[in-house]
């Protein structure tokens, strides 16, 4: 797994290659809980070169949405493929974390998809 | 069919965390060198993580010199991957299936991933036999639970 992270207006946008799962999962854990206390607090996660994600990184995602909301945050998520998509959709996670196509439909303004 | 690739891989881990990593290299390698569907590879994929996580930290847990076996089989339009362990009894499907309706403040997240593998796969079964722990997965290559659409 690789974590790149950029800016895009006022969003931070952490991008994770590769598989979220019980093996990379605290890496995740670790460069999101980061940025939090570094104090982001608009944060879209990129998930277009995302293989997989497994409960372990479904956990992650939940801490850092729980921890943005606690700071009136604000998390966004896309670029996600058919298995990521379908275990959001399993779990529920659909409903309770905003999901997008594209970079372009998250974040607006013209669109570089 | 006719193929002289090999149908099957059998893997032996240990019980360190990182041995479910290598399992995860060698799924992936067979799921390439057979051209399986990145849909079923990557279902499969989530569904190993869940279960392999999942025995290290309870039938194993705290165990030194358990071992873990992963045995993959692809035939016809079929593949099934058998995972034995010789932890202590443990069904991994007697939980109850999570309320994934709540809220994210109220979620509790334990019993999401044994939820995620029974919907990952077209079967998941559990048998205790003698004293290893059998969990049996078979799920189809074509019209099975997730297409495969993307690169």
């Amino acid at each position: 797994m690789e974590i790149t992270t950029r800016t895009r207006g006022d969003f931070t946008i952490v991008a994770i290659a590769g598989s979220l799962d019980s093996i990379t999962s605290p890496q995740a854990q670790q460069a999101l809980d980061a940025a939090i206390a570094g104090g982001v607090r608009k944060l879209a996660m990129d998930f277009t070169q995302l293989d997989y994600v497994s409960s372990a990184g479904l956990r992650v995602m939940l801490g850092t949405a729980k921890q943005l909301m606690a700071k009136s945050g604000t998390l966004k998520t896309f670029g996600l493929n058919h298995t990521v998509r379908e275990v959001f959709d399993i779990s529920g996670f659909s409903t309770i974390l905003a999901v997008y196509g594209t970079e372009g439909e998250a974040l607006g303004g013209g669109g570089d998809d | 069919m006719g193929s002289e690739m090999p149908h099957g891989i059998r893997l032996v881990i240990g019980t360190e965390r990182g041995e479910v990593a290598r399992a995860h290299a060698a799924f992936a390698e067979f799921a390439v060198a057979r051209a399986l569907p990145d849909g079923v590879r990557r279902n499969l994929s989530v569904v190993l993580d869940e279960l392999l996580a999942n025995t290290l930290s309870h039938g194993l847990a705290g165990r030194a010199g358990g071992t873990v076996s992963m045995d993959v089989k692809l035939a016809a339009d079929r593949l099934t991957v058998t995972l034995t362990d010789d932890g202590a009894p443990f069904d991994p499907f007697s939980r109850a299936a999570p309320d994934t309706t709540l809220s994210v403040a109220d979620r509790p997240i334990g019993g999401l991933g044994i939820h995620l593998v029974r919907q990952l796969v077209d079967e998941a079964s559990y048998e205790r036999r003698g004293d290893h722990n059998v969990v049996v997965l078979r799920t189809r290559l074509n019209g099975g639970t997730s297409p495969s659409e993307e690169g």
